[in-house]
């Protein structure tokens, strides 16, 4: 007899969680039981005061809409700049140098790594390259790169004075350098393996063939799409 | 064989109470919900005066459709248009030509060919009114769902092991393939999914499995809010498309937390 009770207070324990389980299972299957259930109605989808007019006055006004069209299409085709423009996807590593009829070249170039270095003392910097619309400010043929603090705290080493020659380095952003402003650069690279892959400290890198093409195509106020 | 009557008759009641349950469930959670939605949708036909249909020749109901597709687009375009006085980077989506662009300024900066649209029930059957008011916006995100990080940071100490002594000697380390599976939740009661088109995938199944579970737990949490909250719509309209990983990465990452976003139908 009390075996019996215990197996019964068993099965109606299992008969419980068995219900629990399966109203969970129900409630996150909602939206496909909405589906369902929405099936049940429909919605009037009337013509409303066109379908007084004639097939004339309709295609008069199809005219009218085709044209409003067409003229919105112009302005915004007008939005896209006649001359060369950079467009930088930093998620893939890749650029496109482009006209707003055709492509010059497109190929890889390394963006920032997203590394947020920690010097401790409140001082953090994340490497990361600036999305938006930004303009070339400036160029160079053989920059120096002067190094910033952050590269010798990665590196653990003493911050020289501004103006100290040892922040020169000459030669490690390759033969030419765009300017796009708060430190950053589209610049050659010393290590060409690592294009295409997210290694930078937010500058854009590029290969020197196309780094000279993009050099030689883009002039100071050129647009530079980085998303 | 009396014991066996007994079991046997536990089984029916445990049966019929499920089948009771669900369709409670079913009921409370579904039925009605959505039997308020179309209560809604009812009440704004009727608002319009769209009530009482004109009925009208096969040529003038194509030349009617004609001019809604024609002022949809003019729309899109207008609000693309909108869209190229902010700053910051925004997602149209085509349908119709089946592409995801992303526009900055005006600029479609990146395209991507959709493969798949998977439009639910509910948005297909709304009157073309309310379907173009749902989808001409600019419509703001206001929640993002998604299996890969916005921002990958990695925290990284000074040390002399740094990566620009490593870049002379060792190889390069490729970054993790993540599967790329989204859902935007926009401030007109639309959800978005832009998920990749490869079945297979390619990062950790544990980061899908916890997308799957967040997804569901939004569409629960929908729910429930449904029943009890009144401002809460019973039916969430829902767009889904299909493009490459590599893509749906790019658009994801690109996009600003709370993104504008526009379709054309």
């Amino acid at each position: 007899m009390e075996k019996l009770k215990k197996k019964n207070i068993l099965l109606i324990l299992l008969a419980l969680i068995f219900t629990m389980g399966a109203i969970l299972l129900y409630l996150t299957k909602s939206q496909e039981l909405k589906e369902i259930a929405i099936s049940f109605y429909d919605f009037r989808n009337a013509h409303g005061a066109l379908a007084q007019k004639d097939s004339a006055q309709l295609t008069k006004q199809i005219k009218e809409t085709e044209e409003r069209i067409s003229l919105l299409q112009k302005k915004i085709n007008n939005l896209t700049p006649y001359g060369p423009y950079l467009i930088i996807n930093t998620t893939k590593n890749t650029f496109v140098l482009r006209t707003r009829r055709s492509i010059i070249r497109e190929g890889i170039c390394s963006t920032g790594s997203y590394i947020l270095l920690d010097a401790g003392n409140g001082k953090q910097w994340i490497f990361k390259t600036p999305k938006g619309q930004l303009h070339i400010l400036g160029k160079k043929t053989n920059p120096v790169w002067i190094k910033p603090d952050w590269a010798f705290i990665e590196e653990d080493l003493p911050v020289p004075s501004i103006g100290d020659p040892e922040r020169r380095e000459p030669g490690s952003l390759g033969d030419y350098a765009l300017i796009l402003g708060d430190g950053y650069m589209i610049h050659g690279t010393l290590y060409q393996r690592f294009l295409g892959l997210p290694v930078t400290h937010g500058c854009i890198r590029m290969g020197d063939k196309d780094l000279k093409i993009v050099y030689h195509n883009m002039s100071i106020g050129s647009k530079v799409f980085i998303f | 064989m009396k014991k066996l009557n007994v079991f046997k008759k536990s089984i029916i009641i445990f049966c019929i109470s499920q089948i009771v349950i669900f369709l409670i469930i079913f009921i409370l959670f579904d039925f009605i919900p959505v039997a308020k939605e179309s209560k809604e949708v009812s009440k704004m036909v009727q608002a319009r005066g769209m009530s009482s249909s004109y009925k009208v020749s096969k040529k003038i109901s194509k030349l009617i459709g004609t001019i809604r597709i024609n002022e949809h687009h003019e729309a899109y375009l207008q609000n693309a248009l909108k869209l190229s006085k902010i700053d910051s980077i925004s997602l149209l989506i085509d349908l119709s030509d089946s592409l995801a662009i992303l526009s900055l300024k005006g600029i479609s900066i990146f395209k991507s060919k959709i493969s798949k649209i998977e439009i639910n029930k509910g948005l297909k059957k709304l009157p073309y009114f309310l379907r173009d008011s749902l989808y001409s916006g600019p419509l703001q995100a206001t929640e993002n769902l998604s299996s890969i990080e916005k921002f990958p940071i990695v925290i990284k100490k000074p040390s002399r092991d740094t990566s620009a002594v490593d870049e002379t000697e060792a190889a390069p380390t490729i970054p993790k393939q993540n599967d790329v599976y989204l859902l935007m939740a926009l401030d007109n009661n639309m959800a978005i999914e832009i998920n990749q088109q490869e079945d297979s995938l390619v990062g950790n199944k544990s980061v899908y499995k916890k997308y799957r579970r967040k997804y569901r737990r939004w569409f629960l949490s929908k729910n429930i809010e449904s029943v009890f909250s009144p401002n809460q719509h019973g039916y969430t309209y829902h767009l889904a498309i299909e493009i490459p990983r590599e893509d749906a990465g790019s658009i994801y990452r690109a996009l600003p937390i709370k993104p504008f976003i526009l379709i054309r139908y």
